[in-house]
Parts: structure tokens; sequence; C-alpha cells
């Protein structure tokens, strides 16, 4: 069976603010050590589909270096290939990618040219495990044209998925009965993980059709034409994690998922690749940690060196934490030093950041949280209560006040 | 850096290592986490910008063999640049083993003797440290020498172990002592050598002399063009037990200056992978880990002090390791205590078992040479069951497992042998 896998990875999302301002999000950096992107592509790995497409028009340059030809997740050889589809002019019709569904339209002669059997659709920005030899076996089974992966969620907030009513029946799955996407209320529990498994036909058929539509989304556009139209729509339920990474609040919340005793995502039995020549993670050395350190129910990578106090928190490779300094609950992507005495509570905290001596960021209890952009170096003594927004690249001067309070943005 | 061509002799048996070194040559002992000895040496010729490498291996290569690959990982592979492992082989009269440091030389002629090279940089990979050989070849340029012997000063009850040196104002060597007991001098050759290549070709084509140490530099000696390069970091030999567990610990101690990051120590990572990433650390609710090295994939649960530990170590729940050196997916179950111990890869030590306590002034019973410092020895897949006592100055011997252990208790100095291998 010859399967093509195209991943929409170019997106970059609002609601992640500051975090997004120079990369993908599905070059977001997750769990210590990978990216959003290692989730689907190792799920890849592991199903034997080895030929990807990755379809990225926001800030290319980041994947690039990140995917290196697919060789961190043996996907470089003869038979086997990860490549990057950026947008390209064309012959009057090519032009910056217009939606999901136009991203894989624009690429349709590379599809065409691989003739595969399948084509399945991925997402790059979902944290779960999934064998979709399982949901392909399903789609074969059920001679589908299109299958789709649900996950049952709370009724309450699930308006924000795409949403489907599945016959009962087969535990596996069964036949979609009706979907909604996005709509203001929700009417079903079961939300689409934006998984989806073509028979290439219909793929080809309903891209051609939406081609001359004024919306070019999977979900919102080829969905309800593939339904309205009589072709077979499955929804196949998956029964295992699901983590989105939407909103900070859901991103912040699906890192937590990997802390706890058990935690909700045993990270280390997902055997999850990653790419470890980039930002030189593999030069790094194992982790120091001090003689007067504490570090609890946390997650930290080669070239962090804690001498202060770690209680909940992810750090990425080569944070450092002075002795005397707190971090709780809170994300720290990589090279960030947090000084003498500094506290970090709830917040995230972009690469190659530098927090102050004694500064205080995150402290009250509003519990929102609070984010920090890449290269920002906060000034000593500053305190930023929670749920502030911190630019990134602003040098000490910019920090002008010695207390910012819940919901400023400094820039 | 074209014009000189690296030998790096990786023979080492490195005996006094003990079952450290049973299924490996000194210079793959894991060192400091994720290392192997020879990532340093490796490491300062890539970062000395030298380019063509030949290893000398002989003494159980394979995993060396497999660390180094193509050299890659130090970025020593691609149009011009090259690592070659070069094992002994048949001559053309006979089978020849390596007889010493300048026969292995002498058998690969070929490597560098070409209108490419100009200097032949003769290394082992034994040792810890960070150098700059390009300073090296440049102190050996201006001097107009022949031969360079890169030197330190050691403390004086060490001498005996080292080939030592008298040197003038020039630091050109005036006197040469190789092992001697009673040494003149206290500065000791770090095994680092830079020949002029036609010297060298000369050198060892009109000799049969097996040795650097003992022959060559005493012959060249004569002739008066050899020069002492005196160095002042951090190198160590890590030659025996005691040495390899200080040298491990030095991490921890930024005073002692050894520093893989800071020195760019680059190492392959990949060796016999496991086809994934290792995950970050994690030390979960119940877990505590202060003053230590801790490496990709560990899970700490328990209590963990002043210890170097290898990717993948698992210490479970009221299990406690201290001032120890624990290599790659070591599970030290719940309940358990380590002290002062070194336990190979893969060894799974069950619960409530108390190792490395006792009297350090009992020596080991059959290695009193390697083991009189109060440490502990398990092989790799050595399996501990529950409940058991070991002493310190002890041998586990690799693959052990439940059936060998006719008692529960091994005193201090006693070793533990797999029943069938007699």
């Amino acid at each position: 069976m010859d399967i093509i896998a195209m991943i929409l990875a170019g997106a970059r999302v609002d609601d992640l603010g500051v975090l997004t301002f120079f990369r993908p999000k599905s070059a977001m950096p997750y769990g210590g050590l990978y990216r959003i992107i290692d989730f689907p592509m190792s799920n890849l790995m592991y199903s034997g589909i080895e030929k990807v497409g990755i379809l990225s028009q926001y800030k290319p340059l980041y994947l690039m270096e990140h995917m290196r030809n697919g060789e961190p997740w043996d996907m470089s050889g003869r038979r086997r290939f990860v490549t990057i589809l950026p947008p390209f002019k064309g012959m009057g019709t090519s032009d910056w990618y217009n939606g999901t569904a136009d991203a894989v339209y624009q690429n349709l002669d590379f599809l065409s040219n691989h003739m595969p059997d399948l084509i399945v659709v991925l997402s790059g920005d979902h944290i779960y495990k999934m064998d979709y030899r399982e949901i392909i076996r399903f789609h074969l089974e059920k001679k589908a044209d299109l299958t789709i992966a649900f996950a049952k969620v709370p009724k309450e907030g699930a308006h924000r998925f795409g949403l489907a009513d599945i016959e009962e029946g087969d535990t596996r799955g069964g036949r979609i009965l009706q979907y909604t996407e996005k709509s203001d209320k929700a009417l079903f529990d079961w939300a689409s993980l934006t998984i989806y498994v073509f028979t290439p036909y219909a793929l080809f058929e309903a891209l051609r059709a939406n081609a001359e539509e004024n919306s070019h989304e999977f979900g919102r556009d080829i969905i309800p034409f593939l339904l309205t139209n009589n072709y077979k729509l499955f929804g196949y339920k998956h029964q295992g994690y699901w983590g989105y990474t939407r909103t900070l609040q859901e991103y912040w919340q699906t890192s937590m998922d990997l802390l706890g005793d058990p935690p909700k995502v045993d990270i280390a039995s997902w055997h999850i690749c990653t790419n470890l020549s980039n930002f030189n993670i593999r030069d790094r050395q194992p982790a120091l940690i001090g003689p007067d350190a504490k570090i609890e129910d946390s997650l930290f990578y080669s070239g962090c060196h804690i001498k202060g106090k770690v209680i909940r928190s992810i750090l990425f490779p080569g944070v450092k934490i002075d002795s005397q300094a707190v971090v709780e609950d809170s994300i720290i992507f990589s090279n960030t030093v947090i000084k003498q005495n500094a506290t970090v509570i709830k917040t995230i905290i972009d690469e190659d950041v530098t927090v102050g001596v004694n500064a205080h960021i995150g402290e009250n209890t509003s519990g929102e949280l609070t984010v920090v952009g890449m290269g920002t170096r906060i000034a000593r003594e500053t305190s930023i209560s929670s749920g502030v927004t911190v630019y990134p690249n602003l040098g000490p001067a910019k920090f002008t006040k010695n207390i910012y309070c819940t919901g400023e943005i400094i820039k | 850096m074209k014009d000189t061509a690296v030998l790096l002799l990786a023979g080492g048996v490195g005996s006094r290592l003990n079952i450290l070194v049973s299924h490996r040559a000194k210079p793959a002992v894991p060192f400091g986490g994720i290392y192997r000895i020879i990532d340093f040496t490796l490491s300062n010729i890539a970062n000395s910008r030298l380019t063509n490498v030949a290893v000398l291996t002989q003494y159980k290569p394979l995993s060396l063999m497999d660390h180094i690959g193509n050299g890659s990982s130090w970025d020593l592979s691609g149009r011009s640049r090259s690592t070659k492992i070069l094992p002994p082989k048949t001559g053309e009269k006979e089978w020849d083993w390596y007889k010493g440091t300048a026969d292995a030389v002498r058998q690969n002629l070929d490597f560098f003797n070409s209108d490419n090279y100009k200097n032949v940089l003769v290394l082992s990979g034994d040792h810890i440290y960070h150098m700059d050989y390009r300073s090296m070849l440049k102190f050996h340029r201006e001097r107009g020498a022949k031969v360079t012997i890169s030197m330190i000063e050691v403390p004086w009850e060490e001498t005996y172990q080292f080939g030592t040196a008298i040197i003038n104002e020039q630091c050109r060597i005036t006197e040469w002592e190789e092992k001697s007991p009673q040494a003149k001098s206290n500065l000791a050759s770090m095994g680092i050598y830079v020949f002029d290549k036609d010297y060298l070709v000369e050198l060892l084509e009109t000799t049969k002399e097996i040795d650097f140490g003992h022959h060559i530099i005493p012959n060249a000696l004569k002739e008066g063009n050899v020069f002492a390069y005196p160095f002042d970091g951090y190198w160590r030999d890590a030659g025996t037990v005691q040495a390899y567990w200080d040298a491990n610990m030095d991490i921890l101690d930024a005073a002692t200056g050894l520093s893989p990051e800071a020195w760019k120590v680059m190492s392959n990572l990949s060796t016999k992978g496991i086809p994934y990433d290792r995950p970050p650390v994690k030390i979960t609710k119940t877990g505590r880990a202060i003053n230590s090295v801790i490496s990709p994939g560990c899970i700490i649960s328990g209590n963990v002090e002043n210890c170097v530990l290898s990717p993948g170590v698992v210490v479970q729940k009221d299990a406690s390791v201290k001032n120890s050196v624990v290599m790659h997916d070591t599970i030290i179950e719940e309940g358990s205590s380590i002290e002062r111990c070194i336990i190979d890869k893969k060894v799974l030590i069950g619960g409530e078992s108390h190792i490395g306590i006792g009297d350090a002034a009992i020596a080991n019973h059959v290695f009193p040479d390697h083991l009189d410092t109060g440490l502990t020895l398990i092989g790799k897949y050595a399996v501990i069951p529950g409940s058991v006592k070991i002493g310190t100055n002890c041998i586990i011997y690799s693959m052990v497992n439940k059936r060998d252990f006719c008692k529960l208790d091994i005193a201090d100095g006693e070793n533990l042998q797999k029943m069938d291998a007699g």
C-alpha cells in the first residue's frame, strides 16, 4: 500500500501571541525537548508511512531546519522522503496558500505524480500517539472515501472544534451522520482531530470543486461538500490522549499533562523522535544540578544548570536557574536564564530570555498565564503580575516601571 | 590544518580499570554521563580544525568502532576530511599485532607518508583534557623542532607511570627518563607528539624500535631537536578505578576546570542507539537530586546525591544513590541504597539492597591494587536480586544473576562471578 501523508504545518496562530511571532505553530517547542510536529512525524514513522509532504508558508526556514530531509524520523532514502512544500508562483494559479484545502490543492501535482493508494492529511499541531495503520485498516474495511479521527470531548467548550454525530454499532467508529464546524453551540461530543484518510479520487474531486469557492478549509468546506454529495464518510474513534495547543491556556495545560504521578502523558513511553542537531541539542552536556537545588515534579534536558528551585515545570535545553531563584508551574524554552532570587510563577518564557536578579514574574493569584517573548531581557527588580504579555527582544531599558499589572502588554 | 595527519592510538587496554574494560577498550569507557573517554581527544581534533584522522585500534575494538563510525559525529567526514579506523592487519610477511606505539605507527606509514603532510600528530585516546593542537603545532614549527612532546607537571609520587623530561629555557628536552622509579623531573609526557613527517618516517624506517617513550624519543634526543610543549590545563589519565571516579566527580566542581560543554566536546549519541531520542530527565514528586550530572531519559523518584548518571537511569521511590557513577539504563529499585559505586550499563539492582557501604581499608581480595579506596564495581547486565548486602572494594562481574548469589551478603573486598564463568 502506497501512502502519502500531507502535514498542514503552515499556520501562525494569533492565539499563541508572542510565541508564534518567529515560528509556525507546528514548530512550537513542547515537552522539554520536542517540537509539536515531532508528534505526527513520530506517529507516521511508527506507522510505516515514510513519504511526507509538509505544507508550510509561515517562517518555513524554521521548519526546514528542523525537518532536515526527514533524517531524524528515518525518512530519507530511496523510497522515503520528507518534502517541504512552500507556496510558489505558478502559471497564474498558484499563490499564497488560502486555507488548508487550498494548500493541498496547489500541490495536487505533487500528489498525482506519486499516485498513492491513500492520502493522509494531518494537522501539525496536536499532541497524541496514534498508529495510523488502524484508522487506515478501518478506512479500507469500510470502503470509505474519507475517514476522520475523532476524540470524545466534554460538550462544554466543544463548539471550538469540528464536531460529528457518528453512527453507533462498531466500537471503532461508524458512518458520519452529521458534521458541524465551529458552530455557536456544541451539538455533539466527538471532536475532529484533523486526521483525514482520503481515497485519492474523493480528495481530488472535492478539491477541484472547492477551487471555485471563496473559502478553502477542510473542516468548513471539504467535509460538508463530501457529505452533501453522498461520498462515504466515516468517523474513527481515537481512544488515547489528545492534547491541543491552539491557545496559550491549552498549550500550557497540554504541557502540564506531562507532569504529575502518574502523568496523563507518559512522554518517555511514547518514544518520540526529534532533530537533535537543531539548536545543537546534541552537543549539550548532561544537566548539572547544584548542591542546593530543589527539583520536584519537573522535566528538564541537557544543558540545563539548576541551582535554585524548580517545581512542576518544564525546562528546555540550556536553561539556567541561578541560586535562590524559584520557578513554579512554568514552561521555559531553550537558553533562558533566571537570575538569582528571581521568581517565575505560571509563566511561559520563550528562548534566550534573561530574567534579572530579584525580578518577579507571574505572581499574584489571578491564575492567568504570563508570557514572555523571545530574547527579552527583563530588568532586575521588575515585578510583573500574572496575565501580562511581554514582547520579544526588549532590552532592560524598556522596563520603565517597577510594577506591571494584570492585562498589561509590555512592548 | 590540512598539512597535518593525525594518528590516534586507541588500542589502550587500561587493565587497571578492571571490569570496566572487560568488554571494551579504555578509550570506549563511558564518561561524564553521555561521553566516552575518546570523545575528548576526537573533539580536540575537530575543534583544532584538523581533518584527516586515523584511529589505530587493537584491543576489543568493536564498541569503539561502532562509536566512531565514519567520524561524522565530530564532523570528521566529508570530501576533504576523513576518519579511518586502522586495526592491525596481516602484513606481507606475518600476522602483525601492534607491538607498541611506534610499531603501530610504523605499520600504518602508508596513511601519512605522502607529500600532503608536513607534520604528524600522534595522540592517545586515553585522556580527559582540552587542548588546541594548533598552538602546539605552531610551537613546533617556530622552534624548528623535529619532535615536540606535550608535557605537564604531575605529582611527584606519580612520575613512575610516565615518561619524564628535564628541559632547558627554550623548552628543549635535555634529558628523558621512561617510567623511572626515581624520576629527576615531574614534567610528564601526555602521550601527545608532533613529528616532522619526514623525520618520523626516517626514524621508523631505520630502526625496529616498537615504543615511542622507551626507544624512539631517547634516540631522537641524541640529535637534540626534541622540544617539550608545556601544558597546564586540566588533564587526567583516568586509568585507575579511583582516578576514573575522581574525574567524573570533577564535572560537579567548576573549580576543577573540567567542563565538557565549554570545551565543545561532541559525542556520537546514536551508538547502538535505541531508535528514538531520549526524553527529558524526569524528577517526580518523590524525587530529589542534588549536586549531580543527570543525562536525558533518567527518571528520578528516589534520592540522588553527588552522582554522574548516564542516559536512562531509573532511581525508584525510596531508593538512594550517593557518590556514584551509574551508566546507561541501569535500574535501581525501591528501597535500595547505593554508596560509592561504579555501575556499568543495564544493571538491575533489586529492591531493598544495600551496596557499597563498608570498611575501605579491606582491599579487594583478588585485585588489591585496583580496588583499595572504597569503591565497588558492578558489571554490565548484572542482575542483583533484592535484599542483598554488598560491601565496598567489591567486584560484581558482568552478567551475574540471581542464581549466582549463593549468599545475600558479599563482604568487603569480595567478588562475585558468574558461576559457569569458572
